[in-house]
């Protein structure tokens, strides 16, 4: 179990995503179960008109006049939704410039993408087929951070994660043990990925997009529906939170790998199943105590099947689960961060999301996620994401 | 943590053990390429045909130290870009054939976790796996990140290295951004250079650490990082990290310091070892490795081999002060704006510091 010293609390966050631009918009959103999947406005490319995506509604004119970004030059998508939700995100913890700059101030993000959702500039500079791009310090996972990182000042630990789509829920656990290891007194930590040609045509490749909305669960789910977005939370040692009122702590988390296969996931959900027996015995809790399972539920094959599996083998019974995928999409590296602030919003208001595009279960399993909205009494919550190169990551959050 | 096994693929002979250092080979031309080990007892011939330079190398130093080495905690992997040519593949059939169907190998060689990923698929490791990314810091944060681990008590024995490989991809854009030098180079007459520019390297090491003391001794005892800082900002840093560790700045013996030959940023080299070591040997390796931004992972192997014991060859002596190894400092920056410190120890005396 933990000890006072090493608890760490969550004291703010910041999102943006298909269902709003902001934690309270998102809210409103899975609460009136409106889905952000539908064709995109905005996203080019020539899978727009055959699949359906989680596009978030703001265009990148309107992304930068609401950030103050002013000089900074080869700005991306990716770039623009990290500052919308990082700012969300410092602002609503009450985080001051001085305290975003301290030495005690650690930054660790995630990305996939990165800057390539600039997929048509890329080419033309990694092919010395443009002078004077602004772009060439752009395309890197880590650009997005180290824009942030300078206009920001921040001068503690900086890191950025990139294990697939566990991505940045490993940053979470990253910015705890930063905290927990003295290295820092507290984290900003989260993820961003924009839409992309590179990852759409890459997904397109794995033959795993659904043309229609994904159904995660479901006995008929073809797919899944890429997205993007950005969020950020503020991790908080106790001592540091000077009255501040803390939306939740984060209590456990395991990382583990399923050493099977590249882009798939054994049978025996072995990675799955490690992760989640970490973080619960981290808490110190036997999977009882879980009140609700934000699931990676991408609405593939085999990513939902195993993760059943893996539910049915370690709960029993299985806690309400859903996977809000079904609103937002598959948002990548931004996916575990996202999905930590709907844990905590389900904790802090004591409710269940549900999971959308939900008829039938898959068998044997026959598990049966949440479909309406509804009030709980809830203590713990769990968040699961899973990754390519099958990385595999459990958090769990209590009450605060 | 301890050194318990290391090996390095890089521009120079350094497969073999410490040979490297009594032959150093010189360059010309702006890129330093890896030279390749003879993969064949490592990776399967119908597995290598399909990979990358950044897979093979990543692999063939991660399995053949998983061979000799098991029962692992956890595979922890710093590699800024991961494997370009994949990328880069990929990205240009999706303009050059405006997204027609493509298969999924170029995309998936492309995610820069796969090298851990592959790692812990080959070994059927599932224990922890991570992979850093974040530019020229991103195997400092895998070692951090390891250190973090022993002091959880979560792990006894951990791999952890980089990987980085130049592909048109980033050797093109790098040029485009006045990273290298325009002009003919010898990478011996790199450190010193009056031009702006470096030249492009490439490699990978990796290293078993372990949390209890092996029998060389040789211990990583700290890591830290800041990025955009001013000088005082650095020293601060610098001061902090080593009284830290009860360690004062006369007692480093060497400063392995990140010279790339570039006239714009060498300085910050110059005025950390001159103002804060004025005492120690300063010691450069971008000459044997070119410049790439998890470099700092061959230092690291370099500053190993010379607690060791080895000679030091006069290609990397920068300032020679006599004075035999027992601390030594890492300083490295890429591109001046992220800077980091590894500070290692050949220490044989009882512990100070007992913490792992």
């Amino acid at each position: 179990m933990l000890q006072a010293q090493d608890e760490v609390y969550i004291s703010g966050f910041g999102c943006i995503t298909p269902i709003g631009s902001n934690a309270e918009e998102c809210l409103s959103s899975l609460r009136s179960g409106k889905s952000g999947i539908r064709r995109p406005v905005l996203f080019q490319s020539k899978y727009a008109s055959l699949y359906l995506f989680g596009e978030v509604s703001l265009s990148n004119e309107e992304l930068l006049s609401q950030l103050d970004v002013a000089g900074m030059k080869g700005l991306t998508r990716t770039d623009l939704l990290a500052f919308k939700a990082f700012k969300e995100a410092v602002e609503s913890a009450g985080l001051s410039p001085e305290e975003i700059s301290s030495p005690d101030t650690a930054f660790v993000s995630a990305s996939t993408v990165g800057g390539m959702c600039l997929t048509d500039q890329l080419y033309k500079d990694s092919n010395l087929l443009t002078n004077d791009s602004e772009y060439l310090d752009s395309y890197s996972c880590s650009a997005h951070a180290n824009r942030i990182v300078e206009r920001y000042q921040i001068k503690g630990p900086v890191d950025v994660i990139n294990t697939a789509c566990s991505s940045s829920a490993n940053a979470l656990m990253h910015g705890a043990r930063l905290i927990r290891s003295g290295r820092a007194k507290r984290a900003i930590v989260g993820g961003v990925d924009s839409l992309s040609k590179y990852t759409v045509n890459g997904f397109n490749s794995l033959q795993i997009l659904s043309s229609d909305r994904c159904k995660p669960f479901d006995s008929e789910r073809d797919g899944l529906n890429l997205g993007e977005g950005a969020a950020y939370l503020v991790l908080e040692r106790a001592d540091e939170l000077k009255g501040k009122k803390a939306s939740a702590q984060l209590v456990g988390y395991g990382n583990s790998n399923d050493a099977y296969h590249t882009s798939s996931m054994s049978d025996e959900a072995v990675g799955i199943l490690r992760a989640i027996g970490e973080a619960a015995s981290m808490a110190g809790l036997s999977g009882k105590e879980i009140g609700y399972i934000n699931a990676h539920g991408t609405g593939t094959e085999n990513n939902d099947s195993v993760e059943a599996e893996a539910f049915r083998r370690f709960f029993d019974p299985v806690p309400p689960f859903s996977s809000t995928k079904s609103y937002i999409g598959h948002t990548l590296g931004a996916a575990g961060g996202i999905e930590a602030i709907i844990s905590i919003m389900a904790l802090g208001h004591g409710e269940l999301y549900p999971n959308l595009n939900f008829s039938r279960a898959i068998q044997p399993q026959g598990l049966h996620p949440i479909t309406e909205f509804r009030k709980a009494e809830l203590e713990y919550v769990m968040s699961n994401s899973y990754g390519f190169s099958g990385n595999c990551t459990s958090l769990i959050f209590k009450k605060a | 943590m301890y050194l318990i096994d290391m090996l390095a693929i890089s521009p120079q002979e350094s497969w073999n053990g410490k040979a490297y250092l009594n032959n150093i080979r010189i360059v010309s031309g702006n890129k330093l390429m890896a030279i390749e080990p003879d993969y064949g007892d490592i990776i399967k011939p119908s597995q290598l045909r399909r990979m990358g330079k950044a897979l093979r190398m990543g692999i063939g130093c991660g399995a053949e130290l998983m061979k000799r080495n098991e029962e692992l905690d956890g595979i922890i992997i710093g590699t800024s870009e991961g494997g370009l040519e994949g990328c880069i593949s990929f990205l240009n059939q999706i303009v050059d054939y405006d997204e027609g169907t493509l298969t999924p190998t170029n995309f998936i060689q492309g995610t820069p976790n796969l090298v851990a990923g592959h790692l812990a698929l080959i070994s059927g490791n599932s224990g922890y796996n991570i992979t850093h990314v974040n530019g020229g810091l991103s195997f400092e944060n895998a070692l951090t990140d390891a250190l973090m681990l022993f002091a959880e008590g979560k792990a006894e024995r951990l791999l952890v290295g980089n990987v980085e490989e130049i592909s048109d991809y980033n050797f093109n854009i790098g040029y485009l951004a006045g990273l290298y030098k325009g002009e003919d180079s010898l990478s011996s007459g790199l450190i010193g250079s009056a031009t702006p520019g470096t030249l492009a390297g490439e490699g990978s090491a990796m290293f078993v650490f372990g949390r209890s003391k092996q029998p060389d001794s040789l211990r990583l005892v700290d890591v830290a990082c800041i990025s955009y800082p001013t000088k005082e900002e650095l020293s601060k840093l610098i001061c902090r990290t080593l009284e830290g560790k009860g360690v004062s700045s006369s007692d480093i013996d060497a400063v392995i310091a990140g010279y790339s030959g570039d006239s714009r940023s060498d300085f910050w080299y110059d005025d950390i070892t001159n103002e804060l070591f004025p005492g120690a040997s300063v010691y450069t390796y971008k000459n044997l490795v070119g410049e790439y931004p998890s470099s700092s992972a061959f230092a690291l192997k370099l500053g190993f081999d010379l607690l060791r014991g080895d000679s030091v060859p006069a290609e990397i002596v920068k300032k020679e002060t006599g004075r035999p190894l027992r601390n030594v400092l890492i300083y490295n920056h890429y591109r001046a704006k992220q800077h980091s410190l590894i500070l290692i120890s050949g220490d044989f005396s009882p512990e100070k510091d007992s913490s792992p």
